[in-house]
């Protein structure tokens, strides 16, 4: 298990620094850089100066090879947008996003597997076709609409915060107070994360277990008497968990890297808003900073569910042994 | 029961479901006012809190090398300037300098200064106006306000006999006389000076600088940045202004601006009450949404007039973009952009693209800018006709099959236009311009792209045609030498040429110049006449519609001073007011 542990942290640090690396070439042949919008403001000699300051006239190569000697050392450069140093702006905005993504995997796995095993363990029912055309309709609404429509509706209720994070109130107060002021915006970005992969949660749980409720051990413990839901619980649903977790790594690495949309439209403070913001201006630096914080999110979740699949699937565990 | 009668019957359990919440939805929404009740019994003009919304977040506070919004408004805000140009009457009002006196030739200018501290109780004099003039003039500081503090090119003298005078030497004579320095926030020189000396000042004031670094002369402190979700500035007791009956200013306790990065979800807080006013005018199609609200007294829908910012077209008129282009013998002709301004329907522009709300134009200078718009141009009546009378005065006709026109060489009439993604009214306004176009024969390509790649093409020649906006800051056309002079940086058609490319430019050059350097108003606006006239002859750029601008304000602001310049409203932040709100969930409030 070590050497497997330390061969999956070899992959991850790998995949970081390539998915950086080819965030900031890639930002690079974009064209224009970040002094392009004072661009009609600023005559050329004083734009050149410009570029000059910020280390963009020189080559390519000079500019790679200087950030990834730091980022080997975890110092991805300073941001050219806010000229700050980018891991302190990514791990501040990190936090926001872990916050977010942690209540939204939260309710998309409180939501979707228990929906899955319901609807997968029934081959007929009103209640299976009603789960169905949920799924079928969150699935399908995309994030901008479905982030809208929630924003909406708490805008119509008033019964939560349209967005942002905390109130402007809440910053003075105790922390209990802040933690319920907290607990008041999250019901929205995160459920505006959470519908959609709780649907396809509830989707790939519910084809596992049809299948797995099919398979002879579960009839066996049929026939030692135990009844349909006991048997779907305790020895079709760790067989069916297989496909699921594998679902959870990347999903892990999608919402702790931040999304964009809904972030946007819920003035969350997070991780996506930061690379957008960076992409539009053109700053090389953070993008990568902030690319490199998604890659490792998606490696951790990917080992995590390995882990996890480990732990609930004893056919797992003896492949690793072998 | 089958298999399809359950699935019908779940389609149809949920449209009962959706139909009724739509009922409910669309009912009149009694349970979320209590929440949020506005009483306005209890008015007060003193005390509470404002909140607004801010699209973007400001990468630095230091104003003088940043010249993007969120800087600019937060300087609006946090400090003050020698004199200020009223943005709602356009006329000089005295700030920092109390009073001043100008010398015959209107070159020498002589301010006392007015008894003012900074935020922190550090008295402000006039080393501090003679640091700031320090540090916008010095290289090293890159400052973004330096060529907008200049006369043909050379920097003001400025000195110091005492503590409360200054006096400022112009090298020439310029118009706008001592209107200049309304572009020159102070900057406090107890704070900011270790960091010029160091060579650090474009880094200094930085968004991660503590609150209380941030001194202030204007009517409120920044107290706290939250990155991300909104910055919260609190009154400045020591501001240095008074109301007319002597009180101090500010009005509010507290501005808070609110971060929402998207423009529809910013239109819904301030729909539920959770922001008093939005960042910038409203957008044609979301006024509808806000009537109901106006009707109900919650909101006020403010007509600010008529933008005087409006999107134009321009196509690329760099010699050497079409010198071995087949399309050089006409794509570059005045005659071919009189024959498209010929084949735009104003009115139906002004229908498709800001839903009625705009006026059309013929210039760049609108109606809005009352005190130099000129009405006695040269305009272009919408007639197909017209339009193909000049294109066949260019050898332009149709010798083919298909609908498009061609030269004698048989190079179809065709072009690309790039544009500014995510900006509504330009994307529709390219698209009517390409549908407008096509039963003339010519074929519009339109791209859309992001506004740092869009700059990118247009700065380095890399265009056929774009269409684009420019935010101007200031009405004084004396005040925007870059656009009007070939030499200048936002000479889009043609920038920076080194000796004008055409007769025509030299002119505006020569009258641009005269109205520049000339004291008598009355003359300079003849001579700006002649330049807009020139202009609409020429039509290096091409001018269709100027948008309304309205904008959506809480019922509870009041004391407002509206501007068609950005900040429309914060401009005057410090008379602004707000109604006591008996409000349990008004954001916080």
């Amino acid at each position: 298990m070590g050497r497997y542990l330390l061969r999956r942290l070899g992959f991850a640090l790998l995949l970081v620094l390539t998915v950086s690396s080819a965030s900031l070439l890639l930002t690079h042949l974009a064209p224009g850089d970040i002094t392009s919008e004072q661009s009609l403001t600023l005559d050329p000699a004083a734009r050149a100066r410009l570029r000059a300051e910020l280390g963009l006239d020189r080559p390519l190569a000079v500019q790679y090879v200087t950030w990834l000697g730091g980022a080997v050392q975890l110092d991805f450069g300073r941001s050219l947008l806010y000229a700050r140093p980018v891991s302190s702006l990514v791990s501040e905005r990190a936090l926001n996003t872990a916050v977010l993504a942690t209540v939204a995997l939260f309710l998309a796995t409180v939501i979707g597997l228990p929906l899955g095993v319901y609807s997968g363990s029934r081959s007929r029912g009103l209640g299976r076709a009603v789960v169905r055309v949920l799924s079928i309709v969150a699935l399908s609404v995309p994030p901008l609409i479905g982030s809208l429509a929630l924003v909406f509706l708490a805008a119509r209720t008033g019964w939560l915060p349209v967005g942002g994070m905390t109130s402007a109130a809440g910053f003075d107060s105790t922390w209990a107070d802040w933690l319920a002021d907290l607990a008041r915006h999250l019901p929205i970005p995160a459920l505006a994360l959470a519908l959609p992969l709780a649907a396809t949660l509830e989707r790939l749980q519910s084809q596992a277990i049809a299948k797995a409720v099919h398979e002879p051990f579960v009839a066996a413990s049929r026939a030692r008497g135990l009844d349909q839901m006991q048997a779907v619980i305790r020895h079709a649903w760790p067989v069916s968990l297989r496909s699921v977790l594998g679902l959870y790594g990347v999903m892990i690495g999608a919402l702790f890297s931040g999304s964009f949309v809904v972030e946007v439209v819920t003035s969350w403070p997070g991780l996506g808003r930061l690379m957008y913001d960076a992409l539009k201006a053109r700053d090389l630096y953070l993008v990568a900073g902030c690319a490199a914080s998604g890659a490792f999110f998606l490696a951790a979740g990917t080992l995590l569910a390995d882990v996890l699949l480990a732990f609930a699937d004893p056919r797992v565990r003896s492949e690793e042994a072998r | 029961m089958n298999r399809q009668s359950r699935a019908l019957l779940s389609v149809l359990l949920l449209g009962l479901v959706a139909v009724m919440g739509w009922r409910w939805w669309s009912s009149p929404q009694d349970h979320a006012d209590q929440a949020t009740e506005i009483v306005f019994s209890d008015v007060s003009t003193r005390g509470g809190v404002l909140t607004s919304s801010l699209r973007s977040e400001p990468r630095t506070f230091n104003r003088w090398v940043d010249r993007n919004f969120p800087p600019e408004l937060i300087s609006q805000i946090t400090q003050s300037k020698l004199i200020r140009i009223n943005r709602s009457t356009q006329e000089i009002e005295p700030a920092l300098a109390q009073s001043w006196t100008a010398s015959p030739d209107n070159q020498t200018f002589t301010l006392a200064l007015r008894d003012a501290a900074w935020s922190d109780g550090t008295p402000f004099t006039s080393a501090d106006v003679l640091f700031t003039f320090k540090a916008v003039y010095d290289p090293k500081v890159n400052s973004v306000l330096a060529s907008s503090l200049q006369v043909g090119g050379q920097p003001l003298a400025v000195t110091a006999p005492d503590a409360h005078t200054v006096v400022i030497k112009y090298p020439g004579p310029f118009g706008p006389g001592i209107a200049m320095l309304d572009n020159l926030p102070i900057a406090p020189k107890h704070k900011l000076e270790a960091a010029l000396t160091a060579g650090t000042f474009a880094q200094a004031w930085g968004v991660a600088t503590p609150a209380n670094e941030l001194v202030s002369l204007g009517p409120f402190v920044l107290s706290r940045y939250e990155p991300g979700q909104r910055l919260v500035f609190d009154r400045n007791p020591r501001y240095w202004k008074k109301d007319a009956s002597g009180a101090a200013l500010p009005n509010l306790d507290q501005l808070i601006l609110e971060v929402v990065p998207d423009q529809n979800a910013e239109l819904v807080r301030l729909q539920a009450g959770q922001i008093d006013m939005l960042q910038q005018q409203v957008r044609p199609e979301d006024i509808a949404t806000l009537r109901p609200l106006v009707d109900q007294g919650k909101l006020q829908l403010l007509e600010l007039g008529v933008s005087t910012d409006p999107d134009l077209f321009f196509f690329n008129l760099r010699p050497e973009q079409w010198a071995k282009d087949p399309r050089r013998a006409w794509i570059a002709r005045k005659e071919f952009r009189q024959a498209i301004s010929h084949a735009v329907d104003r009115e139906a522009f002004t229908n498709t693209v800001f839903l009625g709300a705009g006026v059309p134009i013929w210039g760049p200078i609108t109606p809005g800018n009352q005190k130099w718009f000129s009405p006695n141009v040269p305009r272009y009546g919408f007639s197909i006709d017209k339009a193909k009378e000049l294109l066949a005065g260019l050898g332009l006709a149709n010798r083919d099959a298909d609908e498009w026109l061609e030269d004698e060489q048989g190079t179809e009439a065709r072009f690309t236009l790039l544009t500014y993604r995510g900006n509504s009214s330009l994307e529709r306004g390219s698209a009517v311009l390409r549908e407008d176009l096509r039963p003339l024969g010519i074929a519009v390509d339109v791209v859309a792209l992001e506004q740092g790649a869009l700059t990118e093409r247009l700065v380095k020649g890399d265009f056929e045609a774009i269409a684009f906006f420019f935010s101007s800051s200031n009405l004084d056309p004396a005040m925007n030498p870059d656009f009007w002079l070939s030499s200048g940086s936002g000479h889009i058609w043609n920038i920076a040429q080194a000796t004008p490319a055409t007769e025509w430019e030299k002119q505006i050059d020569e009258l641009m110049h005269k109205m520049t350097s000339g004291t008598d108003q009355a003359q300079r606006k003849q001579d700006f006449d002649q330049v807009q006239k020139i202009f609409a002859e020429n039509l290096p750029v091409i001018y269709f519609v100027a948008p309304r601008m309205y904008m959506g304000v809480s019922s509870r602001v009041g004391s407002m001073s509206p501007s068609i310049l950005r900040p429309q409203l914060l401009w005057a932040a410090d008379t602004l007011t707000v109604r006591a709100t008996g409000a349990t969930g008004q954001g916080g409030r």
